[in-house]
């Protein structure tokens, strides 16, 4: 039987830079294929090139024995390819069920959209996912009022409504939790039973072993290793994907933070998604924010941010009642914020680099006039410790991998010194020895006096990072975890615990 | 907040509630204003504008713009009524080759818009500027001077009726029928997307470029169905006609609730749009402004319901 989809020796160049040098992968028909790599590496490049969206410069694609030039997207979709986009291709004015039929609409005889249909289908396909789907997420809704989460989903929707044979997801679960991905997984296992071929790259480790059939590493443009994932463990594939051993993370020292005097302190704080919420955090101290996704973890750190507006309640910086209404106020006021949802809250598309790592420091320090000399040299050293990969600070920040770009938006933050660092489930798409780097970094500015509030829709950060740890569900703080009982199986409990 | 919230998204809203309130101060101003002629006298100077800021709302709604639109209008005046002189005849036959070949002028002006901007990547504002300047040195060159009255049948059927209403109602009828059906076609959505986002749009599979060439066409082609008003309305020739209506149509488009960075908004809008914009001129000729201070006024109203509109989509 051939394979469904085979790629052999693709290169490709963006100017200078060499994204792909020598990538492959055969990919079965009927299974679940990992690809994996550090940032950079060009696995998306490649799921591009496979979908259609970029050129490659040389190299074979083979589809069902057939070879294929693929110069469109829609050409790749006739062959039956359908790719998860990681930073998605949603249109965000558009409502969820315009943009999962985008370009297939349903018609009448007159050629009018079937409005009728279109919603029908819509809701069909939305409905496997109603148990996990959230608040808000329904066929009419617009998609920039989602959720990151829930604009994934509308993505993973949106591939599955092609009835592809052979699916790229990029990234997928990057914003999903445990739950959500439970289902996800289920339904990849239905429709590789029905003969579906699945690419699935992702950071999380744990979740490759736990659909993949078989492994693919790429390291810097080239597939280096294949594995079959019953005959090999993590450490194998992880030393195969950074050419060395893991970056493992130490579990944070339990420290006594009780004697020094809070740093933040918020009181009955309310909001359109939060209820009374309440807590104080020290200087030096991590705070956790866990439970399952969307249970206002993500909306409360946007409002100390002055994102999002705050109904009731006081925040105190200091022992000091301060009113945040505004990101501005609140990078004024020390805080940092590091969102995962970069497409809508952190890239200024279509600049360069630099400014997009300046912008904070620019806002902090009232800056009117800079020289670009000084700051340069600050915040190259700050992605350097990172790891980002780039060709030079005046380059396009579109020309970044996913991570890469990650990266430079959490070096904006960083390099503002702040008091309080929020950081919203800040690792997303960004590999595991960067994550690591990026875990030491808040570990030494929390020891340097700053206070973190850190959510993450991924439990092992929670525990990895957090000297403690406050579970959300439907908007209020439903359990408290100290450093010792800080455990996967505790989270778990507490989130569910007392769900309605 | 609820008020607000039920704006969300539907500025037009508010560009109907101004063009309420402008018609009852009209109506104050000028006591016969509700009668048939001077409504349909009213429509005719109307219509123009509004057929120009539905065409100019599907160029915007792609992310891109045409500021060629007034030159259209003037190209497709001279090739309209130069084609009819040269058939010679003064019937019915005549006419209808003439608008044809008009029509044509502005379907190929469009494509030519379309491919400089979408095909050949040139910035949008830069590209139909200059385009503007070209279409308009060619309307010159092919009547220098204004002249050449088109024939009777012509401004006679415009001026007319047809079935106990004025042919300038039906044409605005027709206006909102074609803006119904268009609105209702896939398309519509491609165009909203490919201003939305266009490299998800590009991603999804849609023939991005062939969209906005197909945004560009119809804006020239509702530009010269306006032009052929406008023939009918001064009967002749005038290579300058249309000056103004490129950043007419512009502010209309955004008085009526479409966003200039694209992806968001309606034709619908639009007429109403357009329609203020005309009420704002006959509400300052009949306030008795001296003449000096027309414009300034016209300006600041103009500016106020465009930031009104702005400041209540905002929250
Ligand atoms: N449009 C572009 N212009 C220039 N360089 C690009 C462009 N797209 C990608 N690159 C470069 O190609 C390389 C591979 O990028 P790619 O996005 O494929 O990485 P990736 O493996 O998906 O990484 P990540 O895990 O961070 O998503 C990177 O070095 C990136 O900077
Ligand atoms: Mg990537």
């Amino acid at each position: 039987m051939t394979a469904a989809l085979t790629a052999r020796s693709v290169q490709k160049r963006f100017g200078a830079a060499v994204a792909l040098s020598n990538a492959a992968l055969t990919l079965e028909r009927g299974e679940v294929h990992a690809l994996v790599g550090a940032n950079g590496c060009g696995k998306s490049t490649l799921s591009k090139i496979i979908a259609g969206t970029v050129q490659r410069d040389s190299g074979d694609i083979v589809v069902n024995g057939a070879p294929l030039v693929l110069s469109s997207p829609a050409e790749a979709e006739a062959n039956g390819i359908s790719l998860f986009y990681q930073e998605l291709s949603l249109i965000p004015q558009m409502s969820v069920e315009d943009n999962i039929f985008l370009g297939r609409e349903p018609r009448n005889g007159a050629g009018f959209v079937d409005r009728k249909a279109l919603a029908k289908k819509a809701d069909a396909l939305l409905q496997r996912f109603a148990p996990v789907a959230g608040r808000g997420l329904n066929s009419k809704a617009r998609v920039s009022d989602l959720s990151p989460d829930q604009r994934q989903i509308v993505e993973i929707v949106k591939v599955l409504a092609r009835d592809p044979d052979v699916v790229i997801f990029d990234e997928a679960t990057a914003a999903l939790d445990h739950r959500q991905v439970e289902l996800f997984f289920r339904i990849i296992g239905e429709m590789k039973d029905k003969g579906v071929s699945f690419l699935f790259i992702s950071h999380r480790l744990a979740e490759v072993f736990a659909v993949c059939d078989r492994i693919t590493v790429m390291r810097n443009g080239e597939s280096v290793d294949d594995f079959v994932t019953a005959e090999t463990d993590m450490d194998t594939v992880v030393r195969a994907m950074v050419g060395d051993i893991a970056h493992d993370l130490d579990p944070a020292p339990s420290t006594d933070f009780t004697s020094a005097s809070a740093r933040l302190v918020v009181q009955g704080a309310r909001g359109q998604r939060l209820q009374d919420v309440s807590f104080s955090l020290r200087p030096g101290e991590i705070l956790g924010l866990g439970g399952l996704q969307g249970q206002g973890q993500s909306i409360l750190l946007q409002s100390l941010f002055g994102a999002e507006p705050l109904t009731g309640g006081r925040v105190l910086i200091e022992g000091r009642p301060v009113v945040v209404r505004t990101p501005r106020a609140a990078v004024r006021h020390g805080f940092g914020y590091v969102s995962g949802d970069r497409g809508r809250d952190s890239a200024l598309q279509g600049r360069s680099i630099f400014e997009n790592m300046a912008i904070a420091e620019w806002v902090a320090e009232r800056r009117r006039l800079v020289w670009p000399g000084r700051l340069q040299a600050r915040l190259s050293e700050i992605a350097q410790s990172l790891n980002t990969k780039y060709p030079s600070l005046d380059a396009p920040i579109d020309a970044l991998s996913g991570g890469n770009q990650q990266k430079v938006f959490i070096a904006r933050w960083l390099a503002t010194n702040p008091v309080v660092l929020l950081l919203d489930d800040p690792t997303k798409g960004i590999d595991l020895a960067a994550k690591a780097d990026f875990f030491r970094l808040v570990r030494n500015l929390a020891a340097a006096g700053a206070a973190v509030l850190f959510y993450s829709s991924e439990d092992a950060e929670l525990i990895g990072l957090c000297h403690r740890v406050l579970v959300f569900n439907s908007g209020r703080i439903v359990a408290e975890l100290e450093r010792a009982e800080l455990t996967s199986f505790n989270l778990t409990g507490a989130a569910y615990g007392s769900a309605a | 907040m609820t008020l607000a919230n039920a704006l969300k998204g539907r500025v037009w809203l508010v560009t109907l509630a101004a063009l309420i309130v402008l018609v009852i101060v009209n109506a104050y101003l000028q006591s016969n204003l509700f009668t048939p002629r001077v409504l349909k006298s009213n429509l005719t100077v109307f219509l123009p504008l509004v057929l120009i800021a539905v065409g100019q709302t599907y160029v915007i709604l792609a992310g891109d713009i045409d500021l060629s639109v007034g030159a259209i209008v003037a190209l497709v005046n001279v090739v309209t009524v130069t084609v009819i002189a040269g058939i010679g005849t003064e019937d019915a036959a005549a006419v209808l080759a003439g608008i044809l070949a008009g029509l044509a002028t502005g379907v190929a002006c469009g494509l030519f818009n379309g491919f400089l901007v979408a095909a050949l990547r040139l910035q949008p504002i830069v590209a139909t500027f200059a385009t503007g300047i070209l279409f308009s040195g060619i309307a010159l060159r092919v009547l220098p001077t204004a002249g050449l009255p088109v024939p009777a049948p012509y401004w006679r059927t415009y001026a007319g009726g047809l079935f106990a209403l004025p042919v300038v109602l039906w044409i605005f009828i027709a206006v909102l029928i074609a803006v119904g059906i268009l609105g209702a076609r896939p398309f519509l959505r491609h165009l909203t997307a490919v201003g939305g986002h266009r490299a998800a749009a590009f991603q999804t599979g849609l023939a991005v470029t062939r969209v906005r060439i197909g945004g560009y066409v119809l804006a020239a082609l509702f530009s010269a169905v306006a032009s052929l008003c406008l023939t009918g309305e001064t009967a002749s020739g005038d290579p300058l006609m249309g000056g103004s209506l490129a950043l007419g149509s512009v502010s209309a488009v955004v008085l009526g609730g479409t966003a200039l960075s694209g992806g968001s908004g309606s034709a619908f809008g639009s007429v109403l749009g357009a329609l203020v914009i005309g009420m704002i001129g006959n509400v300052i000729f009949f306030a008795g402004l001296p003449f000096e201070y027309q414009t300034l006024v016209k300006g600041v109203i103009t500016l106020a319901a465009l930031a009104g509109g702005v400041v209540i989509a905002r929250r």
